[in-house]
């Protein structure tokens, strides 16, 4: 792997949940975190990006003059679920042209209970027609998976007992609640085949990461962690029929979008998946994270049930996934979720994660996927 | 929730997207355009191919019948302004595989416990009726007799 040029030098999370804040308190707690822990102020901050979907225009200003007054370049990015990938591709960029050499990446997200406004991204008709369920969309990729593949309910349920298992030991997870096969498999169903405790909710948070170059970080001490990789793409036409599709072609079937973001970030880092050894992905439901392992080429199309119920995906198995509980058990502040990831394998690399580190992982994945086929891919290593 | 309306228009759920008029409601098809150039076939009527980019396109009508590829059922009311049945009754959605080359993602009418993949379908009109507003010609798919 190739000696990476630039690094994250400090993180920063507000715990995922629901609270009685505003977007200001959760951004400025993540924020004012980061910068401790990379040992700089907000002066020393030369670009900012806020990643976000449903806040209003120009919160990134509104929330980071809290921090206090500056003439810098505040942006806000917006890419659906990939928002926060696609914010730290920003900063990386503009720090590798050399205009800036320190960045701040802030998501931030405060969203209403329950199932996603669909004016935001479906068409009138859709909402009439009863076609702008989120969950639906996942649920029938799940149903065709299972039809191709013999992948069972089972080993998708698998896949919600290990994340929520996982919670339990990450105090920044909304849940934290262990459940037995048995309870998922009699939760609710949402859209079938998925079941209530297979889906993740929307809800609030705020994560946030320093970026410096290397240079930068060596005269400044502490625990850089090299940015490998981070790519980000938007599906090519009928690559992915995820929400708000209301067709898909029959007769052209291009790669799917993490495959695509996925080849783009292992040519960048010079890495394949084998060298990778804990992985943060998109679990908006249990399936997903079966499909996406697929996709990340962890294993063949189609094995990727199997490669879960045999406990291939768990911490201290072959490649752990989503050692923080994923989506599922922290919830998804849709602007934060990537940046969250990557404050966990950030916490990962520096071997900081108690209960739930990985031992000995040294290159860590994080990946996101959403509306519009939006999908970011960051690969970092010690 | 009548397949016909006695009285007062009925709008397209979108435009360009199905035929038929106020007269015949049940003369619904769905809309389509077909690239000139690499031929391929998108819903509705668009001014640029999805695939390719080009704006050689030829309008046409897609094929009332096909092949459920995959489905769900949604067993809550839908967030936003859903016309369907009130009181709120489950009902699957599905892609159907059209012989066009395309699938259409759409509302199954009949018992959601029906539905398999590669079961044939046929579209028929679904007429939905705004609280306060217009009422839509729409359109979903049921189970082919026989």
């Amino acid at each position: 792997m190739p000696d990476s040029d630039i690094v994250i030098l400090g993180t920063g999370i507000h715990p995922f949940g629901r609270f009685d804040k505003t977007p200001e308190d959760l951004g400025v707690h993540a924020a004012r975190q980061a910068l401790g822990e990379a040992g700089l102020e907000w002066s020393d901050i030369q670009a900012a990006y806020l990643t976000r979907m449903y806040l209003p225009a120009t919160s990134g200003a509104r929330i980071l003059r809290r921090l206090g007054s500056s003439d810098i370049s505040i942006v806000d990015i917006e890419a659906a679920c990939a928002s926060g990938g696609a914010g730290l591709r920003q900063a990386v960029l503009a720090i590798r042209s050399g205009e800036v050499d320190t960045a701040l990446v802030l998501g931030v997200e405060k969203m209403p209970r329950g199932f996603m406004d669909p004016s935001m991204i479906y068409a009138d008709w859709q909402v009439r027609m009863g076609l702008s369920m989120n969950p639906a969309y996942w649920s029938m990729r799940a149903r065709r998976h299972m039809h191709e593949f013999g992948t069972t309910e089972e080993q998708i349920a698998r896949v919600a007992w290990k994340n929520h298992r996982n919670s339990v030991e990450n105090p920044n997870a909304m849940y934290r609640k262990a459940f037995t096969m048995e309870q998922i498999l009699a939760s609710k169903p949402v859209c079938d085949p998925i079941r209530l405790l297979e889906i993740c909710a929307p809800n609030d948070g705020a994560a946030a990461v320093v970026v410096t170059t290397a240079r930068r970080a060596r005269q400044l001490g502490g625990e850089p962690v090299a940015i490998e990789a981070c790519a980000h793409t938007v599906a090519r036409y009928s690559a992915d029929f995820r929400c708000p599709a209301d067709s898909m072609s029959a007769t052209i079937s291009n790669p799917g979008p993490t495959r695509v973001t996925s080849q783009k970030a292992y040519e960048q880092a010079g890495c394949g998946p084998d060298d990778i050894d804990c992985f943060e992905v998109q679990d908006t439901d249990a399936f997903c994270e079966i499909e996406i392992c697929e996709q990340l080429g962890l294993c063949e199309r189609g094995e990727g049930g199997p490669m879960a119920e045999e406990g291939h995906t768990e911490i201290g198995g072959r490649c752990p996934v989503n050692m923080s509980g994923g989506l599922i058990s922290k919830g998804e502040p849709v602007g934060a979720s990537h940046l969250g990831q990557v404050v966990e394998i950030v916490s990962q690399l520096r071997g900081r994660s108690g209960a739930r580190q990985v031992e000995g992982a040294r290159v860590g994945l994080a990946h996101v996927l959403g509306a519009g086929g939006n999908c970011a891919v960051t690969i970092l290593a010690a | 929730m009548g397949d016909e309306t006695a009285a007062g228009k009925l709008l397209p759920v979108n435009e360009g997207l199905v035929t038929g008029t106020d007269n015949e409601p049940r003369d619904v098809q769905l809309l389509g355009s077909k690239c000139d150039r690499c031929g391929e076939v998108s819903l509705g009527a668009n001014a640029v191919c999805l695939n390719c980019g080009s704006d050689r396109i030829t309008g046409i009508r897609l094929a009332p019948e096909g092949e459920l590829w995959t489905y769900t059922v949604i067993r809550h009311r839908p967030p936003g302004g859903y016309l369907g049945p009130d009181p709120f009754e489950p009902f699957a959605i599905g892609l159907v595989e059209l012989p066009d080359g395309i699938r259409v993602m759409a509302p199954l009418a009949g018992d959601v416990d029906s539905f398999e993949i590669g079961c044939r379908l046929r579209l028929e009109p679904w007429i939905l009726q705004s609280r306060d507003g217009p009422a839509y010609r729409a359109f979903r798919f049921a189970a082919v007799a026989g």
